[in-house]
């Protein structure tokens, strides 16, 4: 695989010099690769921190030998690797969060005891970083899984492996071994090592596919390792915004529980830490490169900022691309252009490039490049609105259309100031539907109100919402009314906005309890059908005086059913519905927006459970678990 | 042990303790041995279901008596199976088709259409015709209502429609005019408690008349739940005591505390608790148009008149937002701070006006 998209490369080369591969002229290039060969080979990747990145060739200062390459790659090699951070100074990450993995690690390493720990945070925020420096810092060895590529193609090698003995070993076999394995042996020796410590830790980012789609059998291999660990394991989870964030399903939060696995969240990388990045990178390449490179004023640099949302490698990156030497490239392309070449997208590109360098970015137009989708997370969404930012007077920089005339004097208790937030933008970030979303809205809108008067007229925009989004034929066109009348109906209404402080927010209890009252009510018609009555007078009269009688029931499940619904205890407050607390990064619940589609989908998942053990290897017990584990060591020992 | 509501309903029309010269009537209707379509309508707890039971057995005798549960799937057009249980006897079928909710339609066709095309088969000794008895046809789908137009006149030969609803408003009116309908008034007063009266009588205990007037006043003439309350009543003392309290449900009492909690404070943070005891309410299965009247009329009752309007008004536009949404919670919110708003300006003014 390695070989034949080498060879495409190579071909590409030709055509187009800037898509050049970065490593074709390291001198460190063959030994690189043959190492990634190998680390792919052989499941586990041990290495010395660093010691691959310190060859791949980041040297710093580079010796004077080295310059002239450097200079040359300089263009080819991305600036992500080159300017990878090396300090804890260098990490765009918070002080305090740097210091919490910190503690956690020295905690764990210094026991004998492992333990896990679980780093989540949106794309490119540092995690890997933050775990890399640090295990130089700490002067620990990384020993982290990668997802072996099939060693042998399907046709060619069948007979062999069944000849030679060979068995086929799952990926989640070999995720286990490698655990196994790093969990029990130490390192090798090696000469080159030098004083390297016998401390480590397991780092797992690639996680095997099976995982997604049975966690289950990840939670049993960790059980397994969690008993008998002695190196702590590092988990890094990237979220997402989707809905099957991949933090929740591989970790959920009983396994963290059960397990004890330690869980720290980083941060989307706040701006003033970005532009600091950002500075001191293309300050470097600007001495460098000594005037060859056109260095992005402070300008560019903040839309870059503002357009990769906390993504510090797609800032890079898209930094690196937007100070590519504009002379060389684009005469190349344009020389071309002009020989007729049709270079479309790259030209087309240059040339927008070239615009924007001279009219002074345009904001959308340079989202264009590296522009990362702006999305936002639900609690940032709701808050958004529920904490309804308006700008004062003087605020030029406001969303909404500048102040027209003010309104008359009969209406100028609707009077507001612009908004700081488009109410539209906001919706469509959060990934949602708007009825959804609305729902979240009110759930959480009451604490944010302080007045009487004020709530009615919001419940009343809420009330319209709904009634827009009723009818299902025009609910396709009408959501986005019923959305943009809720949320602007509850910023306009919240007149006396309070300066709240933090308010938790929660997850709507609308669906839940809808669907117990769907679900009582067809219990009950199905338990008490010897009545023979209609569901409304059954619920209401029949049901709640039964409560009270003495009347034997003829089964337990209408005793159960009597007791849990037809009773109402009045003393206590309502505690059957239990708030849910919504944490800042949880992404949108699967919806269940009608109640067909929510019948439909109970179902197929029914379905689905049903149909998996046939078609999905079976999780395997603990005990064929620790046999094959016995046969394994012995295995290693013969060696 | 079966419940007194089911125990003493009387099984034919000559045993009917209320509406008599109705009861007279129905009998010469079916003394021909045939009838027409009927719509039989009236209150919750009035009698319909009685009535009609009634009227079967004088037509077929004892044999409807004999009540089988069964349960059928029926596939519509649109190979979605439609789960629905019925009740029958050999000789009529009774099924609630808005159980299906949306696909109605199809249940009433295709069950009406196996009933109507099974002959009888002894149609010497039996009535030639069976008899399919469909409950709250009020709440039929307009799509529904107008298949059952259709198919009431092309199986006149086999099936007799008996429709029980408990008002005629939302019944369209070609049905209506096919229909020879029939009203079932509730029972005054006097009639309760004498049926109350004979009842504890055959159960061998002594209902004084106040409390039997009391638990008559207490059901709204409800039948039903006049004698569910007086069941109640004897598990809670016995014996009575002519001034012992009525149980409620508990539902209403829950809902009265939710509307006083309502009138005397008016806060958003006091909404937010008026949500958590409606969605409480939900859960418990209580309708949410049955909440709302509840919580209206509770409301009313601590109102002034000048507000009286304006709240019934309100609750009658809030009402009509319930029936056309999709999330009541939203309606019913909307409306409980909707009140607080006007009931808290009103005592404001109130206080005003104290003042000057």
């Amino acid at each position: 695989m390695d070989k034949l998209s080498g060879g495409e490369k190579a071909a590409s080369s030709r055509l187009n010099r800037w898509v050049d591969p970065s490593f074709t002229e390291l001198p460190g290039e063959s030994f690189a690769v043959s190492r990634r060969r190998k680390a792919v080979s052989s499941k586990a990747e041990v290495k010395k921190p660093r010691k691959r990145a310190g060859e791949a060739g980041s040297l710093q200062p580079p010796t004077p030998s080295l310059l002239r390459e450097c200079a040359h790659r300089d263009q080819d090699e991305s600036w992500v690797d080159r300017y990878s951070p090396r300090s804890q100074a260098e990490l765009a990450v918070h002080k305090k969060k740097i210091e919490e993995v910190e503690n956690w690690i020295k905690v764990h390493t210094n026991t004998s005891k492992g333990g896990v720990l679980l780093l989540t945070g949106p794309s490119g925020c540092g995690k890997t970083a933050t775990v890399k420096v640090l295990s130089l810092e700490l002067d620990l060895r990384v020993q982290e899984w990668t997802n072996p590529s099939n060693q042998e193609p399907y046709s060619s090698s069948q007979q062999e492996w069944r000849t030679n003995g060979l068995s086929f070993t799952s990926q989640l076999t070999q995720f286990q071994d490698f655990l196994l394995r790093a969990n029990k042996y130490k390192c090798l020796k090696m000469v080159g090592d030098g004083g390297a410590t016998d401390r480590k830790f397991i780092l797992v980012e690639d996680f095997p596919n099976q995982f997604y789609r049975q966690p289950g059998s990840l939670h049993d291999i960790l059980r397994r390792f969690v008993k008998t660990s002695r190196c702590p394991l590092v988990f890094i989870v990237s979220d997402s915004l989707s809905g099957d964030s991949s933090s929740r399903c591989l970790f959920p939060k009983e396994i963290q529980e059960e397990l004890d696995i330690g869980s720290i969240s980083f941060n989307p990388v706040a701006p003033t830490t970005m532009m600091k990045v950002l500075t001191r990178i293309s300050t470097l390449e600007a001495g460098k490169s000594a005037g060859r490179m056109c260095v992005p004023d402070l300008a560019v640099l903040e839309t870059l900022c503002s357009g990769s949302s906390g993504d510090v490698r797609s800032a890079i990156n898209s930094l690196q691309f937007s100070s590519l030497p504009d002379t060389s490239l684009e005469k190349g392309l344009l020389r071309k252009d002009r020989h007729g070449t049709t270079l479309g997208k790259a030209v087309s590109r240059t040339n927008q490039r070239k615009k924007r360098s001279k009219q002074k970015k345009d904001q959308e137009e340079e989202q264009a490049i590296g522009g990362k989708d702006a999305s936002l997370f639900l609690f940032r969404a709701l808050g958004k609105i529920l904490h309804c930012k308006r700008g004062k007077q003087e605020d030029a920089e406001v969303v909404e259309c500048p102040p027209g005339p003010p309104l008359p004097s009969h209406l100028s208790h609707h009077h507001r100031e612009a908004l700081l937030v488009d109410p539209e933008y906001v919706v469509e970030r959060s990934h949602m539907s708007g009825e959804f979303f609305s729902l979240y809205l009110h759930q959480n809108y009451l604490d944010f109100f302080s007045e009487v008067e004020d709530v009615d007229r919001a419940s009343e925009y809420l009330s319209d919402a709904d009634l827009l989004n009723s009818d299902w034929t025009s609910r396709s066109t009408m959501g986005y009314y019923g959305s943009s009348v809720a949320t602007r109906g509850l910023l306009h209404s919240n007149s006396q906005q309070v300066s709240v402080g933090f308010r938790p927010l929660h997850k709507p209890n609308w669906l839940l309890v809808n669907k117990k009252h769907r679900e009582n009510g067809l219990a009950a018609q199905s338990l008490f059908r010897s009545f023979c009555l209609t569901p409304l007078s059954l619920q209401t009269e029949l049901l709640p005086y039964l409560a009270k009688l003495t009347n034997p029931l003829r089964n337990q499940a209408q005793i159960a059913f009597i007791q849990d619904v037809g009773h109402m205890s009045l003393r206590r407050l309502p505690g059957r519905l239990k708030l849910e607390a919504l944490t800042d990064k949880e992404p949108a619940q699967p919806e269940g927006d009608s109640e067909e589609e929510e019948e439909q989908k109970v179902e197929s998942q029914g379905g689905v459970e049903e149909g998996l053990p046939e078609s999905q290897p079976q999780p395997r017990t603990s005990q064929d678990l620790l046999e094959e584990e016995e046969l394994l060591i012995e295995d290693y020992n013969s060696d | 042990m079966s419940l007194w509501v089911d125990k003493y309903r009387p099984t034919s029309l000559g045993k009917l303790d209320y509406h008599k010269t109705q009861a007279t009537q129905l009998k010469n209707l079916v003394q021909c041995g045939d009838f027409p379509h009927l719509l039989v309508y009236g209150p919750s707890g009035a009698g319909k279901k009685t009535r009609i039971m009634c009227l079967l057995r004088e037509l077929y005798g004892a044999g409807v008596e004999k009540l089988r549960i069964e349960h059928q799937t029926i596939v519509a057009p649109s190979k979605k199976k439609i789960e629905i249980n019925t009740i029958a006897s050999n000789y009529h079928l009774e099924v609630n088709p808005s159980d299906a909710g949306n696909q109605d339609r199809v249940v009433i066709q295709e069950l009406i259409k196996t009933v109507a095309q099974s002959q009888q088969i002894q149609s010497s000794t039996q009535r030639e015709f069976k008899v399919v008895l469909l409950t709250e046809v009020d709440r039929l789908t307009k799509d529904a209502q107008h298949a059952l137009r259709r198919t009431m006149e092309k199986y006149m030969s086999t099936c007799r429609l008996i429709l029980c609803s408990t008002s005629t408003s939302k019944v369209i009116g070609p049905i209506r005019s096919r229909c020879l309908a029939i009203r079932v008034p509730l029972p005054s007063t006097e009639e309760v408690c004498n049926v109350l009266t004979s009842i504890c009588k055959k159960e061998g205990l002594l209902l004084p008349p106040e409390l039997a007037k009391n638990i008559s006043e207490k059901s709204g003439r409800n039948l039903r739940k006049a004698l569910l309350m007086c069941e109640a009543c004897r598990v809670q003392q016995y014996p009575f005591s002519a001034d012992q309290d009525v149980p409620e449900t508990d539902w209403e009492v829950y809902l009265r505390e939710t509307a006083n909690a309502i009138v005397s404070q008016q806060s958003p943070q006091r909404l937010l608790e008026v949500r958590a005891r409606l969605y409480e309410l939900l859960t418990h299965c209580i309708p949410p148009d049955i909440i709302m009247k509840g919580l209206v009329t509770e409301l009313l009752s601590n109102c002034d008149g000048q507000l009286k309007t304006e709240v019934a008004q309100m609750a009658a536009y809030y009402e009509h937002r319930l029936q056309l949404g999709n999330k009541a919670i939203y309606h019913l919110e909307a409306f409980t701070a909707k009140f607080m708003a006007i009931y808290k300006k009103f005592m404001e003014d109130g206080l005003d006006a104290m003042m000057f």
